[in-house]
C-alpha cells in the first residue's frame, strides 16, 4: 500500500515489541490486497485467474463490505472505480482497524497516512487544512473513535467520482469520525465524490459526523462534528523539540 | 441529479414529521392528547441549513409546501443554483411539547456551516493527507535528489 503507518502508545511502562504482531498483520493484509503486486489475490481476481466465489473469507468480507458502501452511497464509492477492482480505499481502514485490535494498549493512536483509529483519550487531532499547507483547519477531540479525512491536496492526486469517472468537484476535504476507521474513509471519499451534494448526505449517517470543506471557504459539519477553532489553541512548540 | 440527491436526504429528515397535507389540521386530533396545533407563524429569522451565499445571478429559490403533523408545522425553502442545491432555510417552524421539540431538534439544523479557518495547534496527531504521507514523501524524494546528486 505504500504508506508510512505510526503507533503512539501512552500507556507506562509499554514494551515496543507488542506492536510487533500489528505490524506482521499489516504486511499479511499487504501481500493479500495490493495491487501492486502481481501475485496477490486481488490482482489474481482483477485478471480473472481467480473467481470471487473461491476467493479467501477475509476476501470475500471486504468484497461484500465494499458492495454494501456502494449501494449505500448511490455509487459514490466504488472499488470498481477506475474500471479494475480496486479495494485499497476500504483495505488500508480496514487493516489498521484490525491491526489495532492486535495492540494491547489502552492509550493508543494508530496512524496510517493521516486516517487514525484512536483508543482511550482523549486526543488532540488537528484536521489539515485543504489550501495552506502546514496549518489547521479545525482541532478535535476524540477518544475511541476513528478519524478519516479526504482532501485533494495540492500535490495530491484528484478524487474520481465513480459515476462520472472525473475528479469530483467542488469539494476541498472530507473529514469523518465514527466507530469504525474503513467505514469512515469510504464516507469520506464518497461524500468528496458526490460535491456539494456531500454534506447533505452526511447529515443523514447513524453514528458517523462529518466537516466538509467547500470550494470557496464554506464549512459544513454534522450536529455531532465537535471540531473546535484551531485559532483557540496557543502553539508550544518548543517543549515539543 | 446531484442537486436531487441532496434534496431526498433533507425530505427523508422532514417526512419523519410530517404528513403531507396541504393546510393544518383544522379540528382537534382525536388521537393526540395535545391539543389542536396552534397556527403556524413565520419564523422571525428563518433557519438556514445551509444559508444561501448569496441569492444573485443564477440563484433560484423555491417554497416547498406548508407540511403538518398532528404536532407541527414546516415549511422550507430551497435554493438553486444551476440544478444544485445551494442552501435551504426554514420559513415555517411550529409545534407544541416536547415531542415536538425533540423531533424538530433532530431535523433542524441538519448542518452548521462556518468560515473555514487557518491556524496552528498543538495537537498529539493529524488527520488529512498532508501530514504523515507527505513528509514521507518529502523524505523520500529528498533521498532520490541525494542519490542522484551522487549516482
Amino acid at each position: 500500500m505504500g504508506m508510512p503507518v505510526t503507533a503512539t502508545v501512552r500507556d507506562p511502562g509499554f514494551d515496543p515489541r507488542a506492536l510487533d504482531a500489528a505490524f506482521a498483520e499489516l504486511r499479511a493484509v499487504d501481500a493479500r490486497f495490493s495491487t501492486y503486486r502481481a501475485d496477490s489475490e486481488v490482482s489474481r481476481l482483477a485478471r480473472g485467474e481467480l473467481a470471487p466465489g473461491r476467493a479467501s473469507p477475509l476476501v470475500q468480507e471486504v468484497l461484500a463490505r465494499c458492495e454494501a458502501l456502494r449501494k449505500q452511497t448511490g455509487g459514490a464509492f466504488d472499488a470498481y472505480a477506475g474500471g479494475a477492482l480496486d479495494p485499497s480505499g476500504y483495505v488500508k481502514g480496514w487493516a489498521l482497524q484490525r491491526a489495532s485490535e492486535l495492540i494491547d494498549a489502552r492509550e493508543l493512536c494508530l496512524d496510517g497516512g493521516g486516517d487514525l483509529v484512536l483508543r482511550g483519550g482523549p486526543w488532540r487531532v488537528g484536521i489539515c487544512h485543504p489550501l495552506e499547507h502546514g496549518r489547521l483547519c479545525s482541532v478535535l477531540e476524540l477518544g475511541d473513535r476513528a478519524v478519516a479525512t479526504s482532501a485533494t491536496y495540492e500535490r495530491g492526486e484528484h478524487i474520481l467520482d465513480p459515476r462520472t469517472g472525473r475528479p469530483a468537484r467542488g469539494v476541498l476535504s472530507v473529514t469523518v469520525t465514527g466507530p469504525e476507521l474503513a467505514t469512515a474513509d469510504a464516507y469520506a471519499t464518497a461524500a468528496f465524490a458526490m460535491g456539494a451534494a456531500g454534506p447533505a448526505w452526511t447529515a443523514g449517517l447513524d453514528g458517523y459526523e462529518a466537516m466538509t470543506v467547500l470550494e470557496g471557504g464554506r464549512v459544513l459539519c454534522t450536529r455531532g462534528f465537535t471540531g473546535r477553532s484551531p485559532r483557540a489553541h496557543v502553539v508550544v512548540r518548543a517543549k515539543a523539540a | 441529479m446531484r442537486a436531487l440527491t441532496a434534496l431526498i436526504v433533507t425530505v427523508a429528515v422532514v417526512v419523519l414529521l410530517a404528513r403531507f397535507e396541504t393546510e393544518p389540521p383544522r379540528t382537534f386530533n382525536p388521537n393526540s392528547a395535545l391539543g389542536p396545533v396552534k397556527t403556524p407563524r413565520a419564523l422571525a429569522k428563518p433557519i438556514a441549513t445551509p444559508p444561501p451565499r448569496r441569492s444573485g445571478e443564477g440563484t433560484r429559490s423555491f417554497l416547498g409546501p406548508a407540511m403538518t403533523t398532528p404536532f407541527s408545522a414546516i415549511q422550507v425553502r430551497a435554493f438553486f443554483t444551476g440544478r444544485k442545491l445551494t442552501g435551504i432555510e426554514t420559513v415555517l417552524l411550529s409545534g407544541d411539547g416536547p415531542h415536538t421539540e425533540a423531533l424538530n431538534a433532530r431535523a433542524e439544523p441538519i448542518l452548521r456551516e462556518s468560515a473555514l479557518e487557518a491556524g496552528d495547534a498543538d495537537v498529539d496527531v493529524v488527520s488529512g493527507a498532508t501530514s504523515t504521507s507527505e513528509i514521507w514523501l518529502d523524505s523520500l524524494q529528498g533521498a532520490i535528489d541525494k542519490a542522484r546528486r551522487r549516482g
